[in-house]
């Protein structure tokens, strides 16, 4: 019945043949240049301060910081709303029931 | 079918839970290892069995109806199982033995492993009874044993945050169930009967339209209380705390087999009892459940927050897909039951590769893990392939019911519903990079240079789903034999009455 919406085995095998050969381009493309860094290069500084490579982790807080911004009307205030506090959860039940009321009401008569 | 197998899928759990402290005793008394864990998936097996030889049955098209102590419909109690119930009760088995198997590992560092067996083995009882149950309040008492039992579980290590989890998801879930046994109360006033094949029947006289007021008032405390245990927003609320401090094995459990009871009850609810159109409350709530829950997730710092944030997020999936199936999309009912297929095994799947790397780590912070794939690389790859699978990434089983939800959207007339599907998919994946990356990529904190691979028990669980993710998305018709005549059964309200009602 769902035989002409997806093809798995066949999409799987074009998957697959797509990612070798963009590997073989990737290859193919490769060019190695030796690299030749100086001490200096190889340390890792964090406000002036040198650190080990092993303390040096990316902020996780940083990752899709754009989307953050973009969205941030939408953040401040459902990150605001999220209070931790159960009235004001239950207050949303009750109000999510109002609505749901009211949609079934204005469906059914 | 075994003989009375649909009453043992339920009163097996419940006695083994009672009896699991007299074994916990014997255990320690004579130095028996693991005999609490073992009884427990054993009852598990045997509950799987079970099922299967029920599925036999129903998916030729059967309605079983088992009269209990003999009281025949609609005036005793009867178990009533169609194909959607199998597919209910095969899933909860299947993924509560592999939870089962799990917790053996994860929790044998805890104490009052007793007590956790009896609670989980209480949730599957509870569990199975809804879904099998051919009666409204017998619907009710089996949801408050299955969520008195949760309560319990996610406050079981007893630390602050579990405790205030516990509590707040005791006081909402009460308000939920609360709301449910109302609704029971006010059906059985005005029509004066709890069987659900009967209630449909008498319901049906108002054709859907011109309903009394209790009706309405009845069913939307119904869809209130559903929608709450379902977790959609906004009544999400108890679910993030709930799912994060809770042990892992438990997030697993509620996240994969307990998401199957309220998707359950939204998959009946537009057809029995009630019958009456809610498909604009549930395409509504599902696609505010949708984006709120993938841009919330998107900005956690808590690998288990993150991930209680997409359960919310892709249980938006399913009601939307039940939802658009009763707006004319026929895919959009098969679409949102194979969804709920996929996502227990993929949720479960992530929850566990969670739980591995924070029983090796002791962390569940982002920023405090790093660079553990060579560590951990058979957690890593699991996790990657539930990640790709929830992202609805080809050829992993979450595109296949994610693809057919997207067909309802156009099949509805509604085509930016699936451009709104199809971009939450794109902040799931962009989600799940950032959990991958910052988990296992990237530089090694120096305090986990030793870590080591999760233990084998673990690992047996997540390689079994992993393969069931990937086996599905290869293999779609495994998934559609079950989905199929699931979602026909859930339409199909004239085979069901007349089966229950005339006792055959």
């Amino acid at each position: 019945m769902f035989d002409f919406i997806w093809q798995p085995i066949i999409v799987t095998v074009a998957i697959l043949l797509c990612s070798l050969a963009t590997y073989l381009l990737l290859l193919s493309s490769h060019r190695t240049t030796k690299a030749q860094p100086t001490p200096e290069k190889m340390k890792n500084y964090a406000c002036g301060e040198e650190i080990k490579p092993e303390e040096a982790h990316a902020d996780s807080a940083q990752f899709f910081s754009a989307v953050r911004r973009v969205l941030s009307p939408f953040y401040r205030h459902i990150q605001a709303a999220h209070t931790g506090e159960v009235n004001t959860y239950l207050l949303w039940i009750v109000a999510g029931l109002v609505v749901i009321l009211i949609i079934i009401l204005l469906t059914v008569w | 079918m075994i003989p009375h197998a649909p009453i043992l899928v339920i009163v097996l759990p419940l006695f083994t839970a009672f009896v699991m402290p007299l074994i916990g005793i014997i255990a320690e008394r004579y130095h028996i290892k693991y005999l609490r864990e073992l009884i427990a998936i054993g009852v598990m097996i045997v509950v799987l069995i079970l099922a299967g030889t029920i599925a036999q049955e129903v998916w030729n098209g059967e309605v079983i109806v088992y009269e209990l102590g003999g009281w025949s419909p609609p005036w005793g109690i009867v178990l009533a199982i169609d194909a959607l119930s199998t597919q209910m009760a095969l899933m909860i088995a299947g993924l509560g033995t592999l939870v089962m198997i799990y917790s053996a590992s994860y929790m044998s560092r805890d104490s009052g492993l007793s007590y956790f067996y009896t609670l989980m083995l209480l949730v599957i009882s509870g569990m199975m009874g809804i879904v099998l149950t051919g009666d409204f309040f017998n619907f009710y008492v089996f949801l408050e044993i299955m969520s008195i039992s949760s309560y319990a579980l996610v406050s079981f290590r007893r630390d602050a945050l579990s405790i205030e989890a516990g509590i707040k998801y005791l006081i909402i879930g009460s308000l939920g169930t609360s709301f449910v046994l109302l609704s029971v109360v006010m059906l059985y006033g005005v029509v004066g009967t709890l069987n659900i094949a009967d209630l449909g029947a008498k319901l049906a006289t108002y054709g859907g339209t011109n309903v009394p007021s209790v009706l309405v008032l009845s069913l939307a405390l119904f869809v209130t209380g559903v929608m709450i245990k379902v977790a959609m927003v906004p009544f999400h609320t108890w679910l993030p705390d709930a799912f994060t401090a809770a042990p892992t094995a438990i997030s697993a459990l509620l996240a994969g087999p307990a998401a199957v009871v309220g998707i359950y009850w939204v998959a009946r609810l537009p057809y029995l009892p009630f019958g009456m159109p809610v498909g604009l409350i549930l395409v509504s709530l599902g696609l505010i459940s949708m984006v709120v829950g993938v841009l919330m997730a998107l900005m956690q710092r808590d690998f288990k927050r993150m991930l209680a944030y997409h359960v919310i997020s892709q249980k938006g999936y399913m009601v939307l897909g039940i939802g658009l199936g009763t707006l004319g999309a026929t895919l959009g009912t098969q679409g949102g039951l194979f969804h709920l297929l996929n996502h227990s095994t993929y949720k479960a799947l992530l929850f566990m590769c969670a739980g591995a790397v924070l029983y090796q780590t002791k962390s569940q912070k982002f920023d405090e893990l790093g660079g553990l794939g060579k560590n951990m690389p058979i957690t890593a790859l699991t996790f990657l392939i539930g990640a790709l699978a929830i992202s609805g990434i080809p050829p992993l089983n979450g595109f296949v019911s994610k693809y057919i939800i997207y067909l309802a959207g156009f099949q509805a007339g509604m085509p930016w519903i699936t451009a709104i599907a199809v971009v939450v998919s794109g902040l799931t994946l962009a989600s799940f990079m950032k959990a991958f990356s910052s988990v296992f990529l990237g530089q090694r904190p120096q305090h986990l240079q030793g870590t080591r691979e999760a233990p084998k028990p673990m690992l047996f669980s997540m390689i079994v789903m992993a393969l069931i993710c990937v086996a599905i998305g290869l293999l779609p018709a495994l998934g559609f034999n079950i989905i199929g005549p699931a979602a026909e059964a859930a339409k199909n309200t004239s085979s069901y009455i007349s089966h229950v009602l005339g006792g055959t």
